[in-house]
């Protein structure tokens, strides 16, 4: 637990942003629920990939959950719209989609190399910290890397 | 799309959201303990004295309980839970808990 808390955590956070207000507690109900079904993991696929795809039924269920009970409207008739402030509503709009087509995309690559693209972008770790990670050679890492890059591209274009 | 892109378009999308921290200690420790109350409930836990005999190190308080003499039973339970460590580490972030064999030291990042 102590070794892939942290990737998890990473992980779901990412696709609850900017709510994170439930993070803790989904990562919680992943360990849980690996815990559970421990007996059912038969060393196929990496711990921490099992466990990313406990963490990604545990985002979808809560999506799912929370469009069943939408939060109710702010109770006020004045039919005014609020000002303004900050960033346009079409540029924070066109940033959320794209963001929602990455995400789109990395759920559909395979493992390793959403993995990677994960440590290298988003949590920023170096070629180094990556291959003491998984005892490759930052050499090899580089190489998974443009791999992965590779998977994203083909994947992007199909999106 | 050019690999230049790609690079490019994920380093945008990346620094886009929030930084994210990792677990804290504190979810460590609630993470452990709920794994703990798990597996208790679907039975009785392994005794400290084969816990012992495994080689897992005990803590202070868990070494006391192994040598007292009382019911296996008793020994089966889960020190843990009536533990100030355990609360130390669910409550506090890098809380202040240095006993060697304590699983909860180990979530505390110092």
């Amino acid at each position: 637990m102590e070794l892939h808390a942290d990737t998890i955590y990473s992980y779901i956070a990412s696709r609850l942003v900017p709510r994170l207000d439930n993070v803790d507690d989904l990562t919680q109900e992943v360990f849980l629920a690996a815990w559970k079904s421990l007996a059912g993991y038969r060393g196929d696929a990496p711990l921490h990939a099992w466990l990313l795809g406990i963490a990604r039924h545990k985002v979808e269920d809560y999506y799912r959950e929370k469009l069943r009970q939408p939060e109710p409207l702010p109770d006020d008739d004045s039919g005014e719209l609020p000002e303004e402030s900050g960033p346009k509503l079409d540029e924070i709009l066109d940033q959320a989609r794209l963001g929602e087509k990455i995400r789109c995309v990395m759920d559909g690559m395979p493992h390793e190399d959403a993995l990677l693209l994960l440590w290298r972008y988003w949590e920023k770790r170096s070629a180094r910290e990556v291959s003491e990670q998984i005892n490759r050679t930052e050499k090899a890492v580089e190489r998974l890397l443009a791999r992965a890059r590779e998977e994203f591209r083909g994947r992007w274009s199909d999106a | 799309m050019p690999e230049v892109t790609v690079e490019r378009l994920l380093q945008n999308a990346a620094s886009a959201e929030p930084a994210r921290e990792a677990a804290s200690s504190r979810l460590k420790s609630r993470i452990f303990s709920a794994m703990q109350l798990e597996q208790q409930e679907s039975g009785p836990l392994l005794s400290l004295a084969a816990t012992h005999a495994a080689g897992r190190k005990l803590c202070v308080f868990e070494e006391l309980v192994r040598i007292v003499p009382i019911g296996e039973a008793a020994k089966q339970k889960n020190p843990c839970r009536i533990c100030h460590a355990r609360v130390l580490g669910e409550l506090v972030e890098n809380a202040p808990i240095y006993w060697p064999g304590c699983p909860y030291v180990g979530f505390q990042d110092r």
